[in-house]
C-alpha cells in the first residue's frame, strides 16, 4: 500500500484551547477517506495544518513520505494537494474559466517578462491552459458556463466549479470540506457518485471532511472520527456506525436512528 | 398616509440642508453666474423685471426647487395625482421654509451691517443680496418660500404626467430596439466581436494623438500632456488597486521619486549635474520602482487598511523630507528645484507638441503593458489576491512575490510620470508632490472603473480634463471630485467604464458585461 | 497507540533575521544617542527635559481621545474611519464659534465696563463651548456613518474605505468652503491665556505647567476613565461588545445592530469633538486642514496600542505624543520632522508587532 498523507501526533493549540490533539491518520493512495464529527471537534483546524495555513505545535505531517511542516499554503499546492471550502469561496467577480485558470497556476511557468514579450513558449502554454480549463469544465458538468461570473453560477454550479479550480492544479490529494453542505437528497447522491469519478478517472486520493451521515457512509472507504480534537475512532463506515464512542459523541443517539 | 408624509419631510429637510450648504459654500452665486454667461447675458440687461444675475439665480434655484418635486413625484410613484401633488408641495414647503429661514436671518445680519463673511467667507454682501432676489429680508425670504413650494408643484405634476403617459419608459424601449436591430444585423454583430472592432477604435485613437497636438496650440497641449500624464499614474495605480486589490495612498511619493531624480540629476543646481535625459529616463523609473519594492517588502504582510495609512505616511514623509531645511543642500528644499533638463532628439529640443507625443508614447506602452500582463498567469494571479487572498494562496500563488511585482510595477509607471512631469515642466518643487497628487489619481482609477484601462483614460479626463474647461468651477473642484468619490461607491462601485472580462466561449457567452462589485 | 510526537521548533525566517537586525541597529543608535546627550555631552537640563515630556503627554492625551474613536469604530465595522480627523476639526470650530459668540456679548460691569460673557463667566464658556463642540461633532458622526458607510455595510472592503476617503475630503473642503482656508486664531477666555500657567523650580530653570495644558490633560483622562467604565459596565457597553465579537449573533441575541452602530459613531464623534475644543484651547488655530495630521497620527497610536483595544489606544496616544516631543532631541534630528518620525514609528510597531503594543482585538477568524 501507497501512503497518501499520513499525520503523526499533530497537535494545535489556540492559547489554552487545544483544537486538535495528537490526531494520527494514514490515507492510502487512490482512497476515499473520511473525517467526521461534531461540529467545533477541529475538522477544518486540521484541514489548515494540513495546508499550511497553520503550524502544528507538534508532530508532523507527511505526504508521500516527505514532510509537509514549515511550507507555505502555495509550496504545499505545489506538492499536489488541493482543497475546497466549506463555505464556497470562489473569486466571484471572475468568469469561471478564470477560477479555473487560476487553480492551473502551480503548473504555468510565464513570468511576468514573458507575459509582456509574448514569448512562444508563453502563448502555446495560455492556450494549453484555456484547452485544460475548458476540459475541466466539461468534466464537472459545466460546460458552456466558462464566461459566466462566478458568483452568477447556481449554487450546485458553484460547488462544482470550486472543485474543477482544485482540480486545476493537478492534484494527487484532494481535500473536500462538506462538499454536500446546502445540498439536498438528490444533489447529494450526485456528489457521491461525482467523488467515486474523481477517484476512479483521475486516480486522485480524497480527504473528507463532512457532517451528512448517509453521504460518509455511502462514499468512504475508510472513516476517523474526530471529537474535541482527539480522534476517537477509525475504521470501516460499519464499524464506525457500530462503536460506541463515536455514538456517544454524536447525542447519544445510536447511529442508525441518526442516519434516518 | 403617515410614511407618505413622513417622507415627504425628510425630503424636505435633505433639499433644505442641500440648498443651505449650497449657499454657505458660495456657489449659489457661482452657479448664478454661469449660467448668466452660458446664456449669453449681459450683466446690464434685465429680464422678467429681475436683473439678469438675479434672474439667473432665480433659474438656479428653480431647479432645485422642479428637482425636489420630480424627486417626490416619482417616490410617490402608483399614487394617485391628488396624493402626489400634496406631498410635492409639502417637500417645497419644508424645503423653502428652511431656505427662507436662512436668507431672512443672513439678510437681516446683512442689513443691519453685520460682516458675515469674516466668520462665513462666502457670505458676502452680494452674495446674501442675492440669495433674497435682491429684495429687503422679509419679502426675499417670503420670494424663496412661494418660488421653492410653487417649483415642486411644478415639477410633480409635470413628472406625474410624464409617468403617466410613460414617455421615457417608450422612449427608452425605442432605444433599446433600434439598438437591438443593429446588433441584429449579423455583419455588425460579427465586426463588433472581432479583435478588428477594438484595432479600428484604438486607430482612431492614434489619429486624434498623432494631429491633435498639431492644432491644439500651447496651451491645450500643456493641458492634455497633464491628462496624459495623470493616465499613466492611473493606469499605474489602477495595477495596484484595480488588479491586485492593494490600497495605495501614497502613490504620489514614487511620482516625486522619478521627479527629483530627473530633476536633480539634469539641473545645473543644486547638485551641477547636467546628465543627459535620456540617461536618466530610465534611473528614475528604476529609482522609483526600488522604493517601491523596498516600502513595500515590510509592509506587505499586513492587512490592506494598515498598508493604505502606511503608504499615506509614506507619502507625506516623502513630502516632508523634500521640502525640510535640513534636506536643502539635497533636495533644493521648499523653493524647489528649477531649470530641469529635458530631452534633446538629435539635436531636436522638445516643444510641447513634440513632448505630447512623448507622453502619449509612455501611455500607450503603459497601455500595452497592463493589458499583456491582464491577460497572463500574473493578471489573474493579482485578480484573484484582490477577491480572496487566502484562497489564493491555497491556488499556489506566492502573495508576496506577486504583491511586491504588482508595487514595482506600478511605482515604475509612476516614476516615468514624474520625470516627464519634471522634465516638461522644468521645474519640480515640494507642492507638485502633495497628497492631493495621490487623491486625484486614486479618484481618476476608482470613477472610471477600477481594473479598467478605457475607464482609467475617462477617469483622468474628468478629473483633469473636464476643471479646465469648466474652469469658473476651480474651487469647487475637490468638493466634488470628493461628493462623486462617496456617490459613485454609493451608486456604481464599478466605475463609469467598468471592467469587462474576456471571453473565452466566443459560441456561448451569455451577457456578463457591467460586472458590479 | 499514538506515536511520539516530536515537538516542533519555530524556523527562524529571514524575515525574522532582518527584524532583529535592524532592531539591534535602531535600539543601539537609541542607547548611545541617550549615552551622548544625557551623560556625555548634555545639551539639555532637567527643566527642557521635563517641558518636552509634558507638551507630549498633554499632546498625547489629545491623541488618546482621538484615536479611541478609531479603535471603537475599527472594532465594531473592521473599518478605518478615514473621516475621523476632520469630525475632531467640526468639533474645533463648534467651540471656537462659541467663544467668538460669547466675545460678542457685553455683560459691563462698574469695575470693567467692556467685559463680555467670555471672561465673566470662564467656566461657563468653556462648558458651552464643550457641549457644542462635542454635539456637534457626534452629529457629524452620525450622519457620516448614515450616508457614507451604512448602505456599504456588506460590500468588499475597498469600498467602504474608498467612501471613507471621499467623506474626508469632502469634510475638509466644505469648511475650506465656508469658514475661509486662513487659520483662525482660538480666542480663549483670559484665564485661560495660552503659555500661561503653574511655574515649578526645576533644577535651573522653570517649567510652566500651563492652565491649557492642564485643563486638556485632566479632561482627557476624565473622559477617558467614564469611556472605559460606559464600555465595560454599562448595557450599551455591553451591547457594543457583543456586535464587535459577531454581529449576526448579537442581532440574533435582540440587539439592534444598527442602532449599536449609529452609537458608536455617535460616541466616536463626540470623543473626536471634545479632542477638537482642547486642541483649540490648548493650541489655538483652527482651519480646515487642522484634522488631518492628528487623524493620522491618532490612527497612528490606536495601532500602536493594538487597534481595537481601548486601553491600548490611550497608552498608544500618550506613548506617540512623548515620542513626538521628545524623539526629536533624543534622536538628533530636526524638529521639523517630527511628523517623519510619527510615521516612522508607525511602520516600525508594524514591522515588529503588527498586532500592536497590547496586541490587537479581533474577533474574525484570520483564515
Amino acid at each position: 500500500m501507497i501512503v497518501a498523507l499520513e499525520t503523526r501526533g499533530v497537535v494545535k493549540q489556540f492559547g489554552g484551547l487545544v483544537a486538535v490533539n495528537n490526531v494520527d491518520l494514514v490515507v492510502p493512495e487512490n482512497s476515499i477517506f473520511s473525517v467526521i464529527g461534531p461540529n467545533g471537534a477541529g475538522k477544518t483546524t486540521f484541514y489548515n495544518c494540513i495546508t499550511g495555513f497553520y503550524t502544528p505545535e507538534k508532530g508532523d505531517v507527511l505526504f508521500y513520505g516527505e514532510s509537509l511542516l514549515g511550507l507555505s499554503p502555495d509550496q504545499i499546492t505545489y506538492h499536489g494537494i488541493a482543497r475546497t471550502y466549506q463555505n464556497i469561496r470562489l473569486f466571484s467577480t471572475m468568469s469561471a474559466i478564470e477560477n479555473i485558470m487560476v487553480g492551473e497556476h502551480s503548473r504555468l511557468n510565464a513570468s511576468w517578462a514573458e507575459a509582456i514579450i509574448r514569448t512562444p513558449r508563453m502563448v502555446k502554454e495560455e492556450k494549453a491552459a484555456v484547452e485544460e480549463a475548458r476540459r475541466l469544465l466539461n468534466f464537472v458538468g459545466l460546460a458552456g458556463l466558462g464566461d459566466q461570473a462566478a458568483r452568477n453560477l447556481p449554487y450546485g454550479a458553484q460547488r462544482r466549479l470550486e472543485i474543477a479550480r482544485a482540480l486545476a492544479s493537478k492534484p494527487k490529494l484532494l481535500l473536500l470540506d462538506e462538499p454536500t453542505a446546502g445540498m439536498n437528497p438528490n444533489e447529494t447522491a450526485e456528489m457521491v457518485a461525482f467523488v467515486h469519478r474523481l477517484r476512479d478517472e483521475l486516480g486522485i486520493s480524497i480527504l473528507l471532511i463532512e457532517h451528512d451521515m448517509r453521504m460518509v457512509m455511502g462514499v468512504s472507504d475508510r472513516i476517523a472520527v474526530l471529537d474535541y480534537g482527539e480522534k476517537i475512532a477509525e475504521g470501516s463506515p460499519t464499524e464506525i456506525q457500530n462503536n460506541p464512542r463515536v455514538i456517544e459523541a454524536y447525542l447519544g443517539k445510536p447511529m442508525s436512528e441518526y442516519e434516518a | 398616509m403617515k410614511t407618505q408624509l413622513k417622507s415627504s419631510l425628510n425630503a424636505g429637510i435633505t433639499f433644505g440642508i442641500v440648498s443651505l450648504f449650497l449657499y454657505l459654500i458660495g456657489f449659489t452665486t457661482t452657479a448664478s453666474q454661469i449660467i448668466q454667461n452660458l446664456l449669453k447675458l449681459k450683466p446690464a440687461s434685465t429680464v422678467l423685471g429681475m436683473d439678469s444675475l438675479t434672474f439667473s439665480f432665480a433659474l438656479f434655484i428653480g431647479l432645485i426647487g422642479l428637482w425636489a418635486g420630480v424627486n417626490q413625484a416619482r417616490s410617490q410613484k402608483g399614487q394617485p395625482f391628488g396624493t402626489v401633488l400634496l406631498s410635492a408641495v409639502l417637500t417645497g414647503l419644508v424645503h423653502g421654509l428652511i431656505v427662507a429661514l436662512a436668507a431672512y436671518i443672513t439678510g437681516s445680519l446683512n442689513a443691519s451691517g453685520v460682516k458675515m463673511n469674516t466668520y462665513l467667507s462666502q457670505l458676502l454682501p452680494a452674495s446674501v443680496k442675492l440669495f433674497l432676489f435682491n429684495q429687503t429680508p422679509v419679502l426675499g425670504a417670503l420670494s424663496q418660500l412661494a418660488f421653492l413650494t410653487l417649483t415642486a408643484l411644478v415639477g410633480a405634476a409635470v413628472t406625474y404626467g410624464l409617468m403617466v403617459s410613460n414617455v421615457f419608459g417608450k422612449l427608452a424601449d425605442a432605444w433599446r430596439s433600434m439598438w437591438k436591430q443593429v446588433n441584429a444585423v449579423p455583419a455588425i454583430a460579427k465586426f463588433r466581436a472581432s479583435p478588428y472592432f477594438s484595432y479600428v477604435m484604438y486607430s482612431l485613437l492614434l489619429l486624434v494623438m498623432v494631429f491633435v497636438p498639431l492644432r491644439a496650440g500651447q496651451y491645450w497641449n500643456y493641458t492634455l500632456g497633464t491628462v496624459g500624464i495623470y493616465v499613466l499614474l492611473g493606469l499605474g495605480l489602477n495595477i495596484v488597486v484595480g488588479l491586485a486589490g492593494l490600497l495605495n495612498l501614497g502613490y504620489v511619493a514614487f511620482f516625486a521619486i522619478g521627479a527629483y531624480t530627473v530633476a536633480l540629476l539634469t539641473s545645473p543646481a543644486p547638485h551641477g549635474l547636467v546628465w543627459n535625459f535620456w540617461l536618466v529616463l530610465p534611473l528614475g523609473i528604476l529609482a522609483a520602482t526600488l522604493v517601491g519594492v523596498l516600502l513595500v517588502v515590510p509592509v506587505l504582510r499586513m492587512r490592506g487598511d494598515y498598508l493604505a495609512i502606511v503608504t499615506l505616511g509614506f507619502g507625506e514623509i516623502i513630502r516632508i523630507l523634500s521640502k525640510s531645511d535640513a534636506l536643502t543642500w539635497l533636495t533644493g528644499g521648499p523653493k524647489g528645484v528649477n531649470n530641469v533638463g529635458g530631452p534633446v532628439l538629435f539635436g531636436w529640443v522638445f516643444d510641447d507638441v513634440s513632448y505630447l507625443y512623448l507622453i502619449f508614447l509612455s501611455v500607450l506602452l503603459a497601455i500595452f503593458v497592463t493589458r499583456r500582463l491582464q491577460n497572463s498567469r500574473v493578471g489573474r494571479a493579482w485578480e484573484s489576491m484582490r477577491e480572496d487572498e487566502t484562497v489564493s494562496r491555497a491556488m499556489g500563488i506566492n502573495i508576496l512575490k506577486h504583491k511586491v511585482l504588482a508595487f514595482a510595477i506600478g511605482a515604475a509607471f509612476a516614476g516615468l510620470g514624474g520625470v516627464l512631469f519634471a522634465a516638461r515642466n522644468q521645474f519640480t518643487g515640494p507642492e507638485d508632490h502633495n497628497m492631493m497628487v495621490s487623491i486625484n489619481v486614486l479618484s481618476a482609477v476608482i470613477v472610471g472603473g477600477m481594473g479598467s484601462i478605457p475607464g482609467v483614460i475617462a477617469g483622468a479626463f474628468v478629473l483633469k480634463g473636464l476643471p479646465e474647461i469648466l474652469r469658473e468651477l476651480e474651487n469647487y473642484r475637490v468638493l466634488a471630485f470628493a461628493t462623486l468619490l462617496v456617490v459613485m461607491m454609493l451608486v456604481r462601485p464599478a466605475g463609469i467604464l467598468p471592467a469587462s472580462r474576456r471571453k473565452f466561449e466566443h459560441e456561448n457567452a451569455p451577457g456578463n458585461e457591467g460586472s458590479k462589485q | 497507540m499514538a506515536t511520539e510526537s516530536k515537538v516542533n521548533k519555530k524556523k527562524v525566517s529571514t524575515y525574522q533575521i532582518v527584524q532583529i537586525i535592524l532592531g539591534v541597529v535602531f535600539g543601539g543608535y537609541v542607547v548611545w544617542r541617550l549615552y551622548q546627550i544625557l551623560i556625555a555631552n548634555p545639551v539639555y537640563g532637567p527643566d527642557t527635559w521635563l517641558r518636552f515630556a509634558i507638551a507630549g503627554i498633554i499632546l498625547g492625551s489629545v491623541y488618546a481621545l482621538v484615536a479611541i474613536g478609531y479603535t471603537l469604530v475599527y472594532g465594531i465595522l473592521h473599518m478605518i474611519n478615514f473621516a475621523h480627523g476632520d469630525i475632531m476639526m467640526i468639533g474645533a470650530f463648534g467651540g471656537y464659534f462659541v467663544f467668538e459668540a460669547l466675545k460678542n456679548i457685553q455683560t459691563p460691569t462698574l469695575a470693567d465696563p467692556k467685559l463680555n460673557f467670555l471672561n465673566a463667566h470662564p467656566v461657563i464658556s468653556v462648558i458651552l463651548a464643550f457641549v457644542v463642540g462635542v454635539s456637534v461633532a457626534a452629529l457629524s458622526g452620525y450622519f457620516l456613518e448614515r450616508i457614507a458607510y451604512r448602505p456599504l455595510r456588506n460590500a468588499p472592503r475597498l469600498v467602504p474605505l474608498i467612501s471613507a476617503i471621499g467623506a474626508s475630503i469632502f469634510l475638509e473642503n466644505a469648511a475650506m468652503l465656508m469658514f475661509g482656508a486662513q487659520r483662525r486664531d482660538f480666542t480663549n477666555p483670559l484665564v485661560l491665556t495660552r503659555g500661561e500657567g503653574w511655574e515649578i523650580p526645576v533644577g535651573g530653570g522653570t517649567v510652566i505647567l500651563t492652565y491649557t495644558g492642564v485643563l486638556t490633560f485632566v479632561l482627557s483622562i476624565v473622559i477617558l476613565v467614564l469611556l472605559y467604565l460606559l464600555v465595560q459596565r454599562t448595557r450599551m457597553g455591553r451591547a457594543m461588545r457583543a456586535v464587535a465579537e459577531n454581529k449576526n449573533v448579537a442581532a440574533l441575541m435582540g440587539i439592534n445592530v444598527d442602532g449599536i452602530i449609529s452609537q458608536t459613531f455617535i460616541l466616536s464623534g463626540g470623543l473626536a469633538g471634545a479632542a477638537g475644543v482642547m486642541w483649540g484651547i490648548h493650541l489655538g488655530l483652527v482651519y480646515y486642514f487642522l484634522g488631518f495630521i492628528p487623524g493620522i497620527k491618532a490612527f497612528t497610536s490606536a495601532v500602536l496600542g493594538g487597534i481595537g483595544n481601548l486601553p491600548g489606544a490611550m497608552l498608544g496616544g500618550l506613548f506617540l505624543g512623548a515620542v513626538e516631543s521628545l524623539g526629536p532631541a533624543v534622536l538628533g534630528i530636526d524638529f521639523q520632522l517630527k511628523d517623519v518620525l510619527a510615521f516612522g514609528i508607525l511602520v516600525l510597531v508594524l514591522i515588529f508587532r503588527p498586532t500592536g503594543i497590547l496586541g490587537e482585538v479581533l474577533s474574525e477568524e484570520k483564515v
